[in-house]
């Protein structure tokens, strides 16, 4: 096998950015029902939607960081 | 200027486009203004004074004389105050949250100011992006969360955590394993880490887009008609300014909220 060059680190990110991709796309699209379904509910899954977005989003940001250490 | 703008050391009267060679320079301490014995005052550090400052003072000349018809400014301010203590402390802690009002407040302001110092002109740097900031804050969080959830609940606060009474008890240690994995450690460093990450993001693309469009415009008598191509960049970087707007009230409002959260868990371990 040839040697690869180029910047792992920069793959490395792309692969940790695609889950968390996925589970915000989740977390807002379920939100998004939530809210148009109860509407009274709106507050409380809006509180949780972030919630639930910056726990998702945390895998991503450490991939992030971990680019410019590597 | 363009030091100012770009937050790195440059000269930019002899290099058309001053790339640094690692990116990690946008971020290095700049040179200090004065020292006092082994401390050095650098420009960052007289921007977390300045946030600190600015904090405290316009909580001082909004509430300095209540009134009951607040001016603008404290509607503003009475705005931020209520919705910390209504929506964060009292929405997620419940009832006895008032007591964890002033902690929250001030790491919500701080954070927001400090954000906002990205979006500011002629500051444009992000306190938040060194990692010192972002993790001494969220050392008092675990700090208080910590020592609330062992002063209320005592030992059983931990063994709640690593022995969970709602789980199977042959997938007891295994999730007890990970509760406390990610209580203790993960916690603090993902808080932290989300905070500082997001505003080294938002710095870079800042100061990549808005900067480069100004080299662009600035080198117009080297490189003549192409200077044009600094136009998309400054436009773009404008757009992503807004969004950066968004991102810096938004990331203060997280960390406020999962401070709340992660106190909520200690004071009321069973939910």
């Amino acid at each position: 096998m040839e040697e690869i060059k180029g910047a792992i680190a920069l793959i490395g990110y792309g692969l940790a950015a695609i889950g968390p991709g996925i589970g915000i796309g989740i977390v807002v699209g379920n939100a998004i029902q939530a809210m148009v379904r109860q509407p009274e509910a709106a507050g409380v899954a809006r509180t949780t939607m972030f919630l639930g977005i910056a726990f998702t989003e945390a895998l991503a940001l450490i991939g992030f960081v971990l680019f410019f250490i590597a | 200027m363009d030091n100012l703008i770009l937050a790195l050391e440059c000269d930019t009267a002899n290099e058309i486009i001053c790339r640094p060679d690692n990116v990690v320079e946008l971020f290095e301490y700049t040179e200090a203004l004065f020292t006092i014995g082994p401390l050095a005052f650098t420009r960052t550090v007289f921007l977390i004074f300045l946030a600190a400052l600015i904090v405290v003072v316009s909580l001082y000349i909004a509430f300095r004389r209540p009134k009951v018809v607040p001016g603008k400014f404290g509607v503003i301010m009475e705005a931020m105050v209520g919705f910390v203590r209504d929506d964060v402390a009292k929405g997620t802690i419940g009832p006895d949250g008032v007591r964890y009002v002033p902690y929250l407040l001030s790491i919500f302001l701080f954070i927001l100011v400090g954000n906002l110092f990205e979006l500011t002109p002629f500051i444009n740097f992000p306190i938040t992006s060194r990692m010192a900031i972002p993790l001494i804050l969220s050392v008092f969080t675990y700090l208080i969360f910590v020592g609330v959830g062992f002063s209320k609940n005592g030992l059983s606060y931990l063994w709640g955590i690593i022995w969970p009474k709602s789980v199977p008890v042959a997938l007891r240690w295994f999730v007890g394993l990970i509760e406390f994995v990610s209580t203790f450690i993960l916690r603090p460093i993902t808080l932290a880490v989300r905070l500082f990450a997001n505003l080294v993001a938002g710095h870079l693309m800042l100061a990549l887009l808005l900067g480069s469009g100004w080299l662009f415009f600035a080198s117009v008598g080297d490189i003549g008609i192409r200077s044009v191509i600094g136009i998309p960049w400054f436009v773009f970087g404008l757009g992503i300014w807004v969004f950066e707007f968004v991102v810096a009230v938004l990331q203060a409002y997280i960390f406020t909220l999962l401070s709340a959260v992660y106190i909520q868990t200690s004071v009321h371990p069973e939910h």
